[in-house]
């Protein structure tokens, strides 16, 4: 019989992992300090906002040109699709391939990925739970990855200033790229994995 | 007394899967061995050997590599005979020049103040926990350190880097520096020292020496 650590009483710290009594509930944990609560506070709530907030800024992060790349005075501000043209162009299919995942397929999956989390927990689905949580740990995982477009561009932003021969510099389609980046990566730290398998232990007590 | 009221006087003998929440018996854990949970498969315990003294020795090696890293040229570009270098501080002041405050803030942070911040505390850290020396502020460096880790992003820098590389190969003369090397030295030492960090050993030994 599979028993959950909160059904006997047993709380664990988010921080260092060590189990205390239910009854330290909402106090300081005894070995890191980390106050102790059963689950994230407030977990799906927390995600669902800081992932509505990343679903939008990925619309000007996507509009807004993140980049302008000038040689010879020439040159317009770029968006973050129209650089990955620029590399097809010329024949820089790997290196297109590279950016293209960072920096769009990357974002969407991890935004479809947290919403099927979401509703899971709030629809208590019970299929499928351990690719859920390969799921959840992809999408922790990679969620870092999309920083690649801001280094390209703060990396090309430092070095082609050539005067008027060449010059890079970023346009603000880049905050809001950054600011997308990372409320999806707060978003994911917000999520509480257990979550899933509460909504399990329940269905398991009620139909044995 | 109930299953519940059992379980609840005597935390200290189980497991708890900081994932799916299922309750183990404790058990003692060799050296070099992992432990997975048998409901989600996740990774709980990942027990390694001289754990504190490859932390302390990697993170030693990765503050020396540190300042190269910064203080030389990562990149110099060369065309027409102009040039141009590049350190990662240099891509921190070129997003400000270019208005973008909040951005060239996240760069400063990601690439340079927290992997060094890592670097400081584990040191610190692991330092104390090797001589059995009993500091101020030993949890709070672990706590924070563990709150650090994901925001380190020197290695996503350094594929930053290459696309950079191909995007100037046809446009100008793209030459390595010092501080590339030193780079790549430094995210191999960073990522070697989170994967020997064993962070249950790391806590069972502050809790130990903050009772004394």
């Amino acid at each position: 019989m599979q028993h959950s650590a909160l059904t006997r009483g047993i709380i664990i710290c988010h921080r260092c992992e060590k189990p205390a009594s239910i009854n330290q509930d909402g106090q300081p944990c005894p070995r890191c300090g980390t106050h102790l609560h059963r689950r994230k506070r407030h977990s799906v709530a927390y995600t669902w906002a800081l992932l509505l907030a990343s679903m939008i800024m990925l619309i000007p992060a996507n509009l807004l040109p993140i980049m302008t790349f000038k040689a010879l005075g020439k040159g317009d501000p770029a968006t973050i699709m129209q650089g990955v043209l620029q590399l097809l162009e010329h024949d820089m299919l790997g290196i297109a391939l590279v950016v293209l995942t960072a920096s769009i397929i990357i974002p969407v999956m991890k935004v479809v990925g947290l919403i099927i989390l979401l509703l899971t927990v709030q629809l208590g689905w019970t299929t499928n739970m351990r690719q859920k949580m390969l799921m959840y740990h992809f999408v922790e995982w990679i969620g870092r990855w999309s920083m690649l477009d801001i280094f390209v561009v703060a990396i090309l932003a430092a070095i082609v200033q050539l005067g008027s021969l060449a010059s890079v510099t970023g346009n603000t389609g880049a905050t809001a790229f950054a600011a997308a980046v990372i409320f999806t990566m707060l978003a994911a730290n917000c999520f509480d994995t257990r979550l899933i398998w509460d909504k399990h232990l329940e269905q398991l007590e009620v139909f044995p | 007394m109930t299953d519940r009221d059992l379980a609840s006087t005597q935390p200290g003998k189980f497991w708890v899967c900081p994932e799916c929440d299922l309750l183990m018996n404790r058990r003692a854990m060799p050296n070099r061995h992992e432990a997975h949970c048998p409901r989600c498969q996740s990774l709980i315990i990942s027990s390694k050997r001289h754990s504190i003294e490859w932390t302390l020795a990697l993170a030693v090696a990765g503050l020396i590599l540190f300042f190269p890293a910064n203080l030389f040229p990562i990149l110099t570009l060369t065309t027409l005979g102009l040039s141009q270098s590049e350190t990662i501080f240099m891509s921190v002041t070129a997003l400000y020049d270019s208005h973008l405050y909040a951005v060239s803030a996240l760069v400063l942070m990601s690439a340079i103040v927290v992997p060094l911040m890592k670097l400081l505390l584990m040191t610190y850290l692991s330092g104390c926990l090797l001589f059995h020396k009993s500091a101020p502020l030993l949890s709070w460096a672990m706590r924070s350190y563990q709150q650090l880790d994901s925001w380190g992003m020197l290695e996503i820098y350094m594929l930053g880097i290459l696309v950079s590389i191909v995007k100037l190969v046809d446009v100008a003369d793209v030459t390595p520096g010092i501080g590339l090397y030193s780079l790549a030295g430094l995210i191999v030492v960073t990522l070697l020292t989170s994967t020997q960090l064993d962070r249950h050993r790391f806590w069972r030994r502050i809790e130990q020496l903050e009772r004394r």
